[in-house]
């Protein structure tokens, strides 16, 4: 029995706009909150998300059935992420010595716009110091944090949508928990 | 219990990933070592802060923003009946191979065509006069010594005498008496191929020589 995804994706090849939009639908926030939490930046989530379902779109044909259809949507928009990250990374790593804010690199020196719903703004100040420190964790680690805490996937299915051995999965969560252990130590 | 294993057992405790033996030791070195407790009491922290702020039910995005962004995507989706993966279309995304495609068929066919052709016997070879030939025969009669290479195309050799060098029959057949004797290679080509590669190798020691 095919999953819904399947069936949906095999109609939307056909031309059904009805059927590529419900896939729209089913996963659009869930990306959205993914590339978000990645990227903490929202216009450049949205761009990632609408990125995403235009690439799925046109590779609708070689979607292989035996994979979930959400571990290819979520390697698809994950990569898009990632690949933004390094990016900036490489824009920011050049006056990185420059910079003598303690504690922060480039990644928290990228202004996240103030465009967030009420619960993003009143963040307090506990909340402030997390959220900076995940905005620091480099992208192989944040890739595999927030897949694992936002959508509580198991290691297992992160190792697919990253394409990674659920062992290096593993290493990345612990060297992950403890950049972050280490960032908020002093501070909480 | 060393500390660095500690400190990984306390990693497969927050993954859930613990048997509880390995629970059990963790928390005899934890209630004995203070650094190992202070390390799991930050990790749980780290790890229940960590949760908190990615929580999928904190929202990110408004019910208005959400589908905006929906229009947007459907917006951007090209949309259009595709059509069957034409011949047509396949030949405009991929011009390199469809020019060699072209190529490799026209270089086939006329191959073919001269495979077909030759089908009259020829004989060479440096040293033909000891040779007779009669229909499409070609022998070497016994006591005949040839030298040199012989080729016989498109017909039947007997070989009966000695022959110094290579014989080489195409498309045809070759027999040996016992009396027969050939110093250099003996080559029969009835293969396509056989044939192709033949040419080609002739043509380029030709060439060289």
């Amino acid at each position: 029995m095919k999953s819904v995804e399947a069936r949906l994706a095999r109609l939307a090849l056909k031309g059904d706009q009805r059927a590529f939009a419900e896939l729209v639908e089913m996963y659009q926030d869930k990306l959205y909150h993914m590339a978000y939490r990645m990227l903490y930046n929202r216009q450049e989530a949205e761009d990632v998300v609408q990125e995403a379902f235009l690439r799925v779109y046109r590779n609708l044909e070689r979607y292989d059935d035996t994979m979930k259809f959400s571990t290819w949507i979520y390697r698809i928009a994950t990569n898009l992420c990632i690949d933004r990250l390094r990016k900036r990374k490489a824009v920011y790593s050049l006056d990185a010595e420059s910079s003598d804010h303690e504690g922060l690199d480039g990644y928290a020196m990228i202004p996240s716009d103030d465009r967030t719903p009420e619960s993003e703004l009143l963040l307090s100040d506990t909340q402030r110091i997390i959220h900076q420190a995940i905005e620091t964790l480099p992208a192989k680690y944040k890739s595999v944090m927030v897949l694992r805490y936002l959508e509580e996937l198991s290691l297992q299915e992160i190792g697919d949508v990253l394409g990674m051995p659920v062992t290096t999965v593993k290493t990345r969560v612990h060297r992950g928990r403890e950049f972050l252990r280490k960032k908020l130590e002093h501070k909480l | 219990m060393n500390c660095n294993v500690a400190v990984m057992l306390m990693h497969d405790y927050l993954d859930d990933e613990l048997s509880r033996d390995e629970q059990a030791e963790l928390k005899l070195h934890i209630d004995s070592c203070v650094a190992c407790r202070t390390r799991l009491e930050q990790l749980e922290r780290t790890e229940a802060l960590t949760g908190t702020m990615m929580d999928k039910r904190r929202p990110v995005m408004t019910a208005e923003q959400s589908s905006a962004l929906t229009a947007r995507i459907m917006d951007s989706v090209p949309f259009k009946r595709r059509r069957r993966a034409g011949f047509a279309s396949w030949v405009r995304s991929h011009p390199a191979i469809s020019v060699a495609a072209v190529f490799v068929l026209v270089m086939f066919s006329s191959f073919l065509a001269m495979w077909q052709q030759d089908s009259e016997l020829t004989v060479s070879g440096s040293d033909l006069a000891q040779v007779v030939i009669s229909g499409d025969t070609v022998t070497v009669p016994e006591g005949a010594h040839v030298k040199g290479d012989l080729v016989v195309e498109n017909g039947k050799a007997n070989v009966y005498g000695e022959v110094d060098g290579d014989v080489t029959v195409i498309s045809g057949s070759l027999y040996q008496a016992s009396t027969a004797h050939i110093s250099g290679e003996v080559k029969q080509i009835d293969q396509a191929l056989d044939w192709f590669w033949y040419k080609v190798s002739h043509s380029i020691s030709s060439l060289a020589y």
